[in-house]
């Protein structure tokens, strides 16, 4: 009822009035010219870098030849073909399935875990304990997986591997246990070795972000005998738990990257593809190798729309807790 | 305040300058710019010069610069002329300019490019079932040999004529320019024994499979987990472990685990049949799961792709036997170094392993091939088509191959005699032909098997044996005589990308490849059953039936072309 009130005061006030204080839109315009030319300078670098290379999603619903090269327009279109051949592919069910455990693990896992040192780290006392911690703990994010891998491989193998040598000296197997081509350990070894590549690096950002909490809570927290568990459990987590959500849902967004050079690295046994097989090494294995580019688009592109219903639900859902990413 | 807004103002002029020129700058490789000529259509390209230059061009009469291209990941061709000895004499004395186009490990994106941008390299070397060559042959964009074949002396002469039939594309016309091709056997497939763990466990026979299991159980309990006791080569590629799989019938191919052939060869029927129903491949997949529960096969087998593990134990002497298709480099130089410290050492060859009961002489652990592996073309992109040609035609006659093999002539060699062979000189240096050979491997783009083989072994063998080469011993003795001829199988049985058969023969592979890794790591044999039977099952679900139908109908051409 007020609203309508609302709507007829507004009426009643003549148009001139209204706009006494407001100026024409290119003045304003004109006004804030040198942020105007700023942002539009990123906005035509996204447009230029971002937007328009993806007119090459279209080659997903051609039969693409690369002779063609950047004229894909020559090429014939055929519709959901190259969907449907992936959907109706012998290997669909057990790449989809894969896909979702591996970054269901990988987040399950590997999401919390940064969380949980950055909250270890800061109960830390001693400056250069600490400090020796993160830098031990950053190191193996910069290493590229190539040699992280190959570091899992010697360290696995049956042949002088040192994890092999330890469990025979301490008598708990009698014979090397060949880890890298067991299907029962692939997932674990996996998110093991991703979860110590990437711990140290991405705890960073929590750090950070309790670094900025209110020390006068701590101590207010303190005076009510509130125990160092306590005050975790009740001022660190919830003052960074925005922190925590954003970051969840920009995860949730690539949730569907299970992960391609660790997989493609740890996972050479060719026995190992029913647990290891996943949406990205599928792709560079029949897109690429086998140079079905067509064929590799639709599949990436298949992977793209799910990612974004993803987002998308993640967001929707973290609007409920008032803290959304848009 | 104005002053603060007039550089904003100038900051963001500039960049959005710089946005607008690197954006455009994109065009510069637009393949659209300047790429109006049209794909002549295969068979329209022979010979651009016809009428014009019926006379022979001699190699080295005139000026020739291209551009050359190597189709395989691992390998490209040198820098420039004058990093490899063969070029650098073909430079200063041919007036040669061979400008290599460098892929740098990644070669095959890079051929990808090219294709996509119309920029092709003039001469192209690679494997002869490569996709691309068919993919190239198809958009018209490869120059036919056959005029220059009929001009040229030297292809002509020692190229078969069948085997020239048998490299011919769908439309009759020779593209490609092979590489080792040969009328005699030139396998090198076998089973490298280590010389020193042998005589120490008593010098046992190792003629049956069942002499092999008990000489690896043997092994094992004597050295433990030291020593490897059966190392397969590239297990994932049916390298080593197929060594096996001939042990385990007459007359079987080694090519038939080639991911790119998956057949055996049913003579009863005159039809290539699923490798799954094949008896002899269970068998053969239950003996080495029976070997890896046990043990006494590389545990890591189709684990570690990376061959530097394999290379190491072969050379330090870790592993009691070493099976591969290519096994004789590594057991030559690791041969070297253990005898030189103890002269007990070493590797010897042995002959092929055989399953109880069959023929010794009817097994074969290896395949060769009339048309050799690799092959050059040479693209539409190239000015001189004809020249280059000549170039490669010289190359795979006498005095190109002397040149390759044993350096130019005056040092090593001297003029040829009535059989168009090279005359040793007394300044003949061993060294330095064996370290020639070596450096020029990857410019030794055609070479003439069947002219070269017995050059060197003639020379070899005239020596007294001691001296004799531990390499060319072993390749006489044994791995020459133990591989048999698989043109038929090994040719024109890869699909056409694009095509549905394709796209089956894709998923065979896929299934092939699991079930191979699964079965020989079984954990029983009714287990290697299991698996077989779902990969078969599964190999049928994709269109493995259609495949070896039409592999089938290729085979059998083949055949014919070669009279079998």
């Amino acid at each position: 009822m007020s609203q309508v009130k609302a709507k007829e005061n507004f009426k009643s006030i003549p148009p001139k009035r209204r706009s006494v204080n407001e100026k024409s839109f290119l003045q304003r315009l004109w006004k804030q010219i040198d942020l105007q030319l700023m942002v539009w300078v990123g906005v035509l670098l996204i447009f230029v870098f971002s937007y328009i290379p993806m007119y090459g999603v279209i080659t997903g619903f051609m039969d693409y030849s690369i002779f063609t090269g950047a004229r894909i327009f020559e090429n014939p279109w055929v519709g959901f073909k190259h969907f449907e051949s992936f959907f109706n592919a012998p290997q669909f069910d057990t790449i989809m399935r894969n896909t979702l455990v591996i970054s269901l693990l990988k987040f399950l896992i590997g999401f919390p875990a940064p969380i949980i040192l950055a909250l270890m780290l800061n109960e830390v006392r001693r400056r250069f304990f600490k400090r020796t911690i993160q830098t031990i703990t950053y190191l193996p994010y910069f290493m590229s997986w190539v040699i992280v891998g190959s570091m899992v491989m010697s360290l696995l193998s049956t042949d002088n591997g040192s994890i092999n040598i330890f469990l025979q000296t301490l008598g708990i197997i009698d014979e090397p246990i060949n880890f890298l081509s067991e299907r029962n350990y692939f997932w674990g070894i996996l998110v093991t070795t991703n979860v110590w590549k990437d711990i140290g690096f991405n705890s960073i950002i929590y750090l950070a972000a309790i670094a900025g909490v209110n020390p006068s809570l701590y101590e207010a927290a303190e005076m009510d005998g509130a125990s160092k568990f306590k005050q975790m459990y009740l001022i660190t987590i919830p003052t960074i738990m925005p922190i925590i959500i954003i970051f969840m849902i920009l995860q949730m967004g690539s949730l569907l990257n299970a992960g391609f050079e660790d997989i493609l690295i740890l996972a050479q046994n060719p026995s190992l593809r029913p647990v290891s097989d996943v949406i990205d090494t599928y792709v560079y294995r029949i897109g690429i190798l086998n140079q079905r580019y067509d064929y590799g688009v639709a599949v990436g592109l298949f992977k793209a729309v799910v990612s974004i219903i993803l987002l998308t639900s993640a967001n929707y859902l973290a609007r409920r807790t008032g803290n959304s990413l848009w | 305040m104005k002053k603060r807004k007039m550089l904003l103002l100038m900051v963001t002029a500039v960049l959005i300058v710089a946005t607008a020129l690197s954006g455009c700058s994109k065009s510069t490789n637009d393949p659209n710019s300047g790429s109006t000529k049209t794909s002549p259509t295969p068979g329209t390209t022979t010979n651009a010069e016809e009428g014009e230059s019926s006379d022979i061009w001699e190699f080295g009469s005139s000026e020739l610069s291209f551009s050359a291209f190597q189709l395989y990941n691992w390998q490209d061709f040198p820098a420039t002329m004058d990093d490899n000895p063969f070029w650098k004499y073909l430079k200063e004395n041919k007036k040669l300019n061979i400008k290599s186009v460098l892929g740098s490990s990644n070669n095959l994106q890079l051929m990808a490019t090219m294709m996509a941008n119309d920029n092709l390299p003039d001469l192209i070397h690679g494997d002869r079932n490569h996709p691309d060559f068919l993919k190239l042959y198809k958009e018209g964009k490869l120059v036919a040999l056959d005029d220059y074949m009929e001009k040229y002396p030297n292809l002509k002469k020692w190229l078969s004529s069948e085997a020239a039939d048998l490299l011919r594309s769908p439309d009759g016309k020779l593209y490609q320019f092979p590489n080792y091709y040969t009328t005699i056997p030139n396998g090198a497939a076998g089973y490298v024994v280590n010389k020193k763990i042998y005589k120490e466990l008593g010098s046992p026979s190792l003629e049956t499979m069942d002499d092999l299991y008990a000489y690896l159980v043997k092994v094992k309990e004597k050295y433990g987990n030291e020593i490897v006791p059966f190392e397969p080569d590239q297990a994932a590629n049916a390298n080593g472990i197929g060594l096996i799989y001939t042990g385990h019938k007459e007359n079987s191919y080694y090519r038939s685990l080639s991911s790119g052939t998956i057949a055996v060869v049913d003579d009863a029927n005159n039809k290539l049949s699923s490798l799954y129903t094949d008896p002899a491949f269970r068998e053969s997949q239950k003996f080495v799961s029976k070997l890896y529960r046990e043990k006494l096969i590389s545990q890591d087998m189709f684990t570690a792709v990376d061959r530097a593990g394999i290379q190491e134990r072969v050379l330090t002497g870790r592993v009691a036997i070493y099976a591969a298709s290519s096994p004789l480099t590594w057991a030559m130089q690791g041969d070297t170094e253990l005898s030189a410290k103890d002269p007990d050492a070493g590797y010897f060859v042995t002959w092929p392993i055989h399953k109880a009961g069959l023929d010794k002489n009817k097994i074969f652990t290896g395949s060769w091939d009339k048309l050799g592996w690799n092959v050059n073309v040479i693209t539409t992109a190239a000015e001189e088509p004809e020249k280059i040609f000549a170039w490669l035609d010289w190359m795979t006659g006498p005095e190109g191959m002397a040149t390759q093999y044993f350096g130019p002539e005056g040092g090593n060699w001297n003029g040829f005699d009535e059989n168009d062979r090279p005359i040793f000189t007394d300044t003949y240096n061993k060294a330095e032909v064996a370290k020639l050979e070596t450096d020029n491997v990857p410019v030794i783009i055609v070479g003439n098997t069947t002219y070269i083989d017995p050059i060197k072994m003639d020379y070899e063998m005239a020596k007294p044996e001691a001296e004799r080469s531990w390499l060319l011993t072993n390749q006489e003795a044994v791995t020459w005589r133990t591989t048999n001829d698989a043109t038929a199988l090994a040719t024109n049985l890869t699909p056409q990308a694009g095509t549905d058969l394709a796209d089956i023969d894709v998923n065979v592979r896929e299934i092939f490849a699991q079930a191979l890794s699964a079965s020989a790591t079984a954990k029983s044999d009714a287990d290697v059953d299991k698996i077989l039977d779902q990969a078969q099952e599964d190999s049928l679900a994709v269109g493995y039936g259609e495949l070896l139908e039409w592999r089938t109908e290729q085979w059998l051409k083949n055949k014919e072309l070669l009279g079998e």
